[in-house]
């Protein structure tokens, strides 16, 4: 009998597309002796490797438990089509990238989720680990299932299927976690008592044990976990350097955490509050040893909106100086509109290879009023123009459709701001006597209600409306200078349904995954005729769920989950939104008593200016 | 300075493309804090230039690679840091300094080794096996599909095949072959047993093992390593 590693690193892997997504041994990549350490843990990220790999909170859990002597984290993707179908024609379970074990071997396995159309991969991916789907089928032989990330705020879709949830940010709880599991290993034996392990879990400050909910809004609130501050939380300095290429494929740089800007539709604005900040000095101090330890030959500014950093310009410049000489370059993911960002960007990018993108949100005043998107026509048509004469010819910019109170007047709006970028940067080529075209993208997507914004009330558009306002949209953009994309409206739909429902979404969710639903993330692979058969089998009405407002007095799926913001302070951003009324940045004028910094004992973090600064004018 | 580098893929490192080993290679070389020489222009690129692309799936003991050092270092040291830097698929096996260079290494190779072991369907019979190869080796010319930018094209292979030997071993064919590669023309392995196999006759479908020995360079009659000229 030939090992099944033999098997698949001789006869299978060969055979599908990218086999570097299976391997593993990448540089950094961290091996462990099984028998040395007392538990191991998968982290099990429902996309592709690419994908995967590209996310920062991955890098941080792996390096963070690994570094623990006791504990070993090993990696699993979601397998292409091509290497599950041989998979299960030979009947080979998933296997672990580190040391090629099957999900079954491992103490624990935690999904991150990421994105709510990523759900239908984690019933998969347990299924290829030949682990039964539902907590209730799962003795405590099997290896327990966590889950966290975004999408845990609204976890009750996938309450069936997973043990514990964690809320908030991971590296704040998992190895107290850990502990606690290796604890219960040693008093009770490996594999027993379940339910006993899971009662401990649950009194941990930050986990959710769905079992234990039934009737979810009268129970305990799950507080989230939150990192205090980000000079002293732990973050990976010897990341992971893959073979292949991945989405993001080079250092990520954390400037800081959450944005209190204040964008009503926005879920990550809400739920990583406050912002808190890290130093100048140690993020140099990381760069320093990030190259030196991975040879990327690009430095990735990351956070949610990174012009808005407190020490921006010092920070490039400084970043500039030492990295400029040894051809290493920087970027700026997420660029605020205004003119500073146009320096920036002018600074990092000597040559405007790739076009600058920049999000207005919606198409006229009123309607970015609603949504407190503080950005006026004429913030945009500024930076259009110091962008075109700064010689950058193409400019992305992103709208959503379907807010609240939208009418066609702000789509409308959307055409005639593109257009008059448009003209704008034709009126600079012509005095510059450039002759090149100016190039405007204009993508769309659709708005999607989440838990924990003021607008996790509103009800989605119908998809038809949608449609219809992608269809105007197409007619009004045609010149050849715009390029015009958007969403497909029927998985903005689904991710509706996935952001608001319940835990009725369990049977749909298997209904689906049963039909052979899979990365429906990927055009490709979405079958929306699967997913309306799943619903009607789980007798489940989709549209309820998206398209129905709901209000104050509402019972949400949610309503046990606490991200410190407090309900009340999401109902009054709402009320504002319907009066046209903005709410500025806690971090520039006042505190508007969100209830993060006084109901989880955090600050927010201003760490670049004389002194530093902790909350806002908090009174 | 430009040092020559001979290097291995290894069993780790089988499964990387050319892309891939670039990629790395590059890192590797900023991890080991040996600055590589950047071209000139909007968009700088490292004087790296590879000997012959491998394929994926492929191992081997004879690469190599020639790159452009902004400073002097000691081939020692550039040996033992570079060695240190390079994720475990690929090992470094010796470094020389060049000090005149005529040809690229593309230009200058001309023989790529191959070690490859093939599964042989069980109704095969060894006479048959032995036959083909035969053939193969008399054949005047052997025709071979591949598919360029510009649509599929036949191309006669036969000159490029300059050696091969076969052996059997519990139901495997091992095969040594010595193929044409460098900038005058490429035969791949995987063409060689395509020829080889006869419409399915022969190998059973199953993947072969294919290494390469090593890239040579044939000047009048005469065998050498990039390493050695
Ligand atoms: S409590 Fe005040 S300072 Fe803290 S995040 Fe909320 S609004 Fe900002």
């Amino acid at each position: 009998m030939e090992s099944i590693e033999h098997i698949l690193e001789n006869e299978i892997l060969p055979k599908v597309t990218k086999p570097l997504r299976y391997v593993g041994n990448e540089h950094n990549s961290i091996k462990k002796n099984w028998e040395e350490v007392k538990l191991r843990f998968l982290f099990a990220f429902p996309d592709l490797y690419e994908v995967g790999m590209s996310h920062l909170g991955l890098r941080i859990l792996y390096h963070l438990v690994n570094e623990k002597s006791e504990y070993l984290m090993e990696r699993v993707f979601a397998p292409w089509t091509d290497l599950e179908a041989i998979l299960r024609q030979e009947n080979i379970p998933l296997f672990s990238l580190e040391s090629w074990r099957p999900l079954t071997d491992f103490d624990c396995i935690g999904f991150t989720l990421q994105y709510e159309m990523s759900y239908t991969n984690i019933l998969n991916m347990l299924e290829l680990g030949k682990i039964p789907l539902k907590t209730g089928g799962r003795d405590e032989t099997y290896p327990l299932i966590i889950a966290g990330g975004p999408c845990a705020g609204n976890p009750e879709p996938l309450a069936e299927f997973i043990d514990v949830f964690v809320i908030g940010e991971g590296e704040e709880v998992i190895l107290e976690m850990l502990d606690v599991i290796a604890r219960h290993h040693e008093v009770f034996g490996k594999n027993r008592e379940k339910n006993k392990l899971l009662e401990t879990l649950a009194s941990l400050e930050g986990l959710y044990v769905p079992s234990f909910h039934q009737t979810t809004h009268k129970d305990k609130r799950i507080v989230k976990r939150v990192v205090k501050d980000l000079d002293e939380s732990y973050f990976p300095l010897k990341p992971i350097v893959p073979y292949m290429e991945i989405v993001h494929d080079r250092i990520m740089l954390e400037l800081f955490r959450g944005c209190t800007r204040g964008c009503r539709f926005c879920q990550a604005g809400m739920i990583y509050r406050p912002v808190r900040e890290r130093s100048g000095d140690v993020l140099r101090e990381q760069a320093r040893q990030l190259v030196k330890n991975t040879g990327y030959n690009e430095i990735s500014l990351t956070s949610l909106s990174t012009s808005d950093y407190s020490g921006i310009a010092e920070l490039t410049k400084s970043l500039l100086d030492v990295y400029e000489k040894q051809k290493i370059g920087l970027s700026l993911p997420s660029l605020r509109v205004d003119s500073f960002s146009v320096d920036l960007a002018q600074q990092v990018q000597r040559v405007r290879k790739t076009g600058l993108t920049f999000a207005p949100e919606a198409g006229t005043q009123r309607l970015r009023d609603v949504i407190n998107k503080n950005v006026t026509e004429e913030n945009l048509l500024e930076v259009a123009e110091a962008a075109f004469c700064a010689g950058w010819t193409h400019i992305k910019l992103y709208f959503m459709i379907g807010l609240p109170t939208e009418t066609m007047e702000d789509i409308e709006g959307i055409a005639e701001l593109a257009y008059k970028v448009l003209r704008r940067g034709i009126e600079i080529n012509r005095e510059k006597k450039r002759g090149k075209q100016p190039r405007i993208t204009v993508s769309v997507s659709s708005f999607v209600p989440k838990a924990h914004t003021p607008f996790q009330w509103e009800a989605q558009d119908p998809m038809e409306l949608l449609m219809e306002k992608q269809q105007y949209l197409k007619k009004r953009l045609k010149d050849k200078r715009i390029s015009y994309n958007y969403h497909e409206a029927k998985l903005s739909f689904l991710e509706a349904v996935f952001a608001r429902g319940g835990r009725e979404l369990s049977d749909v969710l298997l209904a689906a995954w049963k039909e052979g639903c899979e990365f429906d993330s990927w055009t490709e692979h979405f079958r929306f005729d699967k997913w309306l058969k799943a619903f009607a089998k789980a007798g489940v009405d989709p549209m309820k769920i998206a398209n129905k407002p709901g209000d104050i007095d509402t019972v949400l799926p949610w309503e046990h989950i606490d991200y410190g913001v407090s309900k009340r302070y999401l109902w009054e951003e709402r009320e504002k939104a319907y009066g046209m009324k903005t709410t500025s940045d806690c971090r520039y004028e006042k505190c508007w008593d969100c209830g993060v910094c006084s109901g989880l004992d955090v600050k927010l973090s201003i760490k670049n200016e004389k002194g530093g600064r902790e909350c806002g004018n908090q009174n | 300075m430009v040092i020559r580098i001979k290097y291995s893929k290894t069993e780790e490192g089988r499964f990387l493309s050319h892309l891939d080993l670039m990629r790395t290679m590059e890192r590797a070389f900023r991890r080991a804090g040996l600055p590589l020489a950047f071209s000139e222009g909007f968009n700088p690129h490292p004087k790296v230039s590879f000997a012959s692309a491998l394929a994926v799936g492929v191992t081997s003991e004879g690469e190599y690679l020639d790159v452009e050092l902004q400073e002097e270092i000691s081939i020692e040291e550039i040996k033992e840091r570079l060695g240190e830097a390079l994720p475990s698929g690929l090992v470094v096996l010796g470094i020389k300094e060049v000090r005149e260079r005529k040809k690229s290494l593309t230009a200058l190779i001309n023989i790529a080794r191959y070690n490859i072991r093939v599964p042989l369907e069980d109704s095969v019979k060894d006479e048959e096996i032995f036959e083909a190869i035969e053939q193969l080796r008399q054949a005047s010319e052997i025709y071979v599909t591949r598919s360029g930018k510009r649509g599929t094209r036949q191309v006669d292979i036969k000159q490029g095949i300059f050696r091969i030997e076969g052996k059997i071993a519990d139901s495997n064919l091992e095969l040594r072959a010595d193929l044409q590669t460098g900038s005058e023309g490429n035969v791949k392995p995987a063409e060689v047993l395509a020829a080889l196999d006869r419409q399915g006759r022969i190998f059973s479908g199953k993947q072969p093992r294919i290494h390469r020995v090593g890239l040579f360079i044939i000047e009048r009659g005469e065998v050498m390593t990039p390493m050695e000229c």
